[in-house]
């Protein structure tokens, strides 16, 4: 797990997705055969076969939820509207940074000048503006520009087996290709590594990718919904952290392929890798894309569980995250069952 | 050290309320170079006295704990849950990373928030109520107690030669007191001088009112942080940058506060004005009826989002307020 910490930390929201791509290109480039960066910005790897002709694909996107500046106001300070579902109740009290370089703050009235009825009141968009040190919309403009991306900025951590930090969705799943492309050997068949933009705001970077490839079947890489907080009774929870991977069997637009499913989880058995069904169906992936795009691409999403995800600072079970490699390993060293 | 690390270092130190212990220690060393003598008190309040010719007693007062929470409850499978020490508004607590002092030392928490994607369209109508709100303890590598006190874990950084960051209110003032010992290096005072950085004044606790008794005063200047850049109807607007507000109120010495004013516009510093009709909302409420009655004024810094993790000041008000308590102090007459 040698680029979590990185990848993370970079900021790369739907859109602006080229500093997380550079830096996989950089990493992967003299380990795969070919890479190219199509014309929607996704970065495409191919691992070649030895011979049989036959396509596996993975995929990951590298995009996360943040913000765009909308507007630059009179007392300097920016409106600012969100890429993807951010719930506005995570934004007060965080500090942010603006294109690559401009650091700011999302502040809100302190508490002794709300009115009883505001403290519990969930704060507006557009009423959160972002304050960057200037008193003057002529001061910010020389700064920052309208249309610029804004991401949180909280740094990666390891603690006690857990990482914690932000966009586990999705760069744990772009981290968990780029250790594959490590760890593998060459196999029969192609492997294709997808490090796709735009998935969170409609899974529109993997919408150009199956016509692209062809490949014979996919698996998406996620970091997805946990769900299993204190306030949440068990029968609610999406997956728990620790309990390993979380393999879906249907999610928003897809009931992913039964014999996908089947096959990651007796793969799964026979290795002995801990693994766990996700057990809500609410959220979509780029397998909804692959499956229904050219003439449809069996897809399989195997995730590692997030508690928190959409937020500054999630979380994941650093064993899941390995079982997670493991699981995938051995689904390519198996992977001429999925052909079949 | 300039006061730009000066503030830096100080927000960066963590003392809730009653556990201000490593704050005192920091200033201590910052300020001794500058003053007498130093002590503590029984109330974990910090006394830095400069001697003057021992005609009269003047307190600058600044308050050394910030807001933050305590362990209220250890739950199942690694949560806990948490009550707030002073005023913390949660909309700007959610999806944040906290540091939980164990007796065995400081280790992490997360204050955890669900992901959109599993909320129910209710859930979405209000911020979490203090009972629900939990922390995650499941990456802490110590024990988590109940009766543990915890703060944002954050780190204050510059925005455009602004510093932002946690426990400005009232670390900026404490600055403030330090950068004016330093100035008075240069400037003999009068009277002797005490700078006093107490405790507990973010749950209206017995610090600063247990020292103004302790030491007998005859004035007390406290300084601490206001609002700025925020109108509030009825009110004059305070601006950052603008350098130190005076309040003026039934806790200030009329007097006393004009004074400073004069003395303030002699030496070509600008000063804001707020109006506090009852209450400060400053330790000067209870400086000013310790003993017999202190004659007491209020200093504020204006500071940007209070009681939140991303607290604003211009360090050029810091040092303009400091440079008010040390023309103030160097001018004190019997």
């Amino acid at each position: 797990m040698l680029y979590l910490k990185e990848l993370t930390e970079i900021g790369g929201v739907s859109g602006d997705e080229s500093r997380v791509r550079d830096f996989i290109a950089s990493k992967i480039k003299d380990k795969v055969d070919e890479t190219h960066v199509d014309k929607l910005g996704n970065l495409i790897a191919l691992k070649k076969g030895k011979k049989n002709g036959k396509r596996f694909l993975l995929t990951a996107h590298m995009d996360e939820i943040g913000f765009m500046v909308t507007n630059i106001e009179d007392d300097g300070t920016l409106s600012f509207s969100p890429i993807g579902g951010v719930d506005p109740r995570v934004v007060p009290g965080k500090r942010v940074k603006i294109a690559d370089k401009v650091t700011g703050v999302i502040g809100y009235k302190a508490i002794h000048l709300q009115k009883k009825e505001e403290i519990f009141k969930v704060p507006a968009f557009e009423n959160l503006r972002i304050y960057i040190g200037t008193d003057s919309k002529e001061a910010s403009s020389k700064l920052v520009n309208i249309g610029d991306s804004v991401v949180f900025t909280t740094e990666y951590r390891e603690e006690n087996g857990k990482a914690t930090g932000k966009a586990f969705d999705d760069r744990a799943g772009c981290s968990v290709m780029m250790d594959l492309i490590d760890n593998i050997d060459r196999y029969d068949f192609d492997v294709y590594f997808a490090f796709l933009v735009q998935e969170e705001v409609g899974l529109r970077g993997s919408a150009v990718i199956a016509e692209q490839i062809q490949p014979d079947v996919a698996i998406v890489l996620e970091g997805t919904t946990a769900g299993d907080n204190p306030e949440v009774p068990e029968y609610k929870w999406a997956t728990h952290i620790g309990d390993g991977p979380a393999v879906t069997f249907m999610h928003r637009g897809y009931v992913v392929s039964s014999k996908v499913v089947q096959n990651i989880m007796s793969i799964a058995q026979k290795n002995g890798i801990p693994y766990q069904a996700k057990r809500r169906t609410a959220g979509g992936t780029d397998a909804a894309r692959l499956a229904g795009t050219w003439r449809g691409v069996p897809s399989g999403v195997i995730s590692v569980p997030s508690r928190y995800i959409h937020s500054p600072v999630s979380m994941i079970d650093l064993n899941d995250y390995h079982n997670t490699v493991r699981l995938v390993e051995k689904i390519l060293d198996e992977g001429e069952v999925f052909f079949k | 050290m300039d006061i730009k690390k000066i503030l830096v270092e100080l927000s960066n130190t963590d003392g809730p309320s009653g556990y201000e212990e490593a704050v005192l220690q920091k200033i201590e060393k910052l300020i001794a170079p500058y003053v007498d003598r130093t002590w503590h008190n029984s109330m974990s309040t910090l006394i830095a006295e400069k001697k003057g010719n021992g005609k009269g007693k003047l307190g600058v007062f600044a308050h050394a704990d910030e807001v933050g929470f305590v362990i209220s409850k250890i739950e199942e499978d690694g949560f806990a849950r948490i009550e707030v020490t002073g005023g913390i508004d949660p909309k700007v607590s959610m999806a944040q990373r906290v540091k939980i002092y164990t007796r065995d030392g400081a280790t992490s928490g997360v204050i955890g928030f669900l992901a959109p994607h599993l909320q129910k369209e209710e859930d979405r109508k209000s911020m979490p109520h203090p009972d629900n709100i939990f922390v995650d303890i499941s990456c802490s590598e110590k024990r988590v107690r109940v009766g543990d006190v915890s703060v944002p874990d954050v780190e204050a950084c510059e925005i455009n030669s602004k510093i932002s960051g946690k426990a400005l209110d009232n670390r900026s003032g404490c600055a403030s007191l330090i950068w004016a010992a330093k100035m008075l290096q240069k400037i003999r005072n009068e009277w002797d001088l005490y700078f006093i950085f107490s405790s507990e004044e973010e749950i209206a606790g017995p610090g600063a009112r247990t020292i103004a008794y302790e030491l007998n005063l005859d004035k007390a200047i406290v300084v601490d942080v206001t609002h700025a850049n925020e109108k509030v109807p009825g009110y004059p607007l305070i601006k950052l940058g603008e350098g130190p507000v005076l309040t003026i109120g039934p806790m200030v010495d009329k007097s006393f506060k004009d004074k400073i004013s004069e003395i303030c516009s002699r030496n070509g510093l600008k000063t804001q004005i707020e109006p506090a009709p009852i209450h400060s909302g400053t330790d000067a409420d209870e400086v000013q009826i310790a003993r017999i009655g202190i004659s007491t004024t209020v200093v504020s810094i204006p500071l940007l989002f209070m009681h939140s993790p991303v607290e604003t000041v211009d360090p050029k008000d810091v040092e303009e307020t400091a440079r008010l308590i040390a023309v103030v102090a160097a001018e004190m007459e019997v």
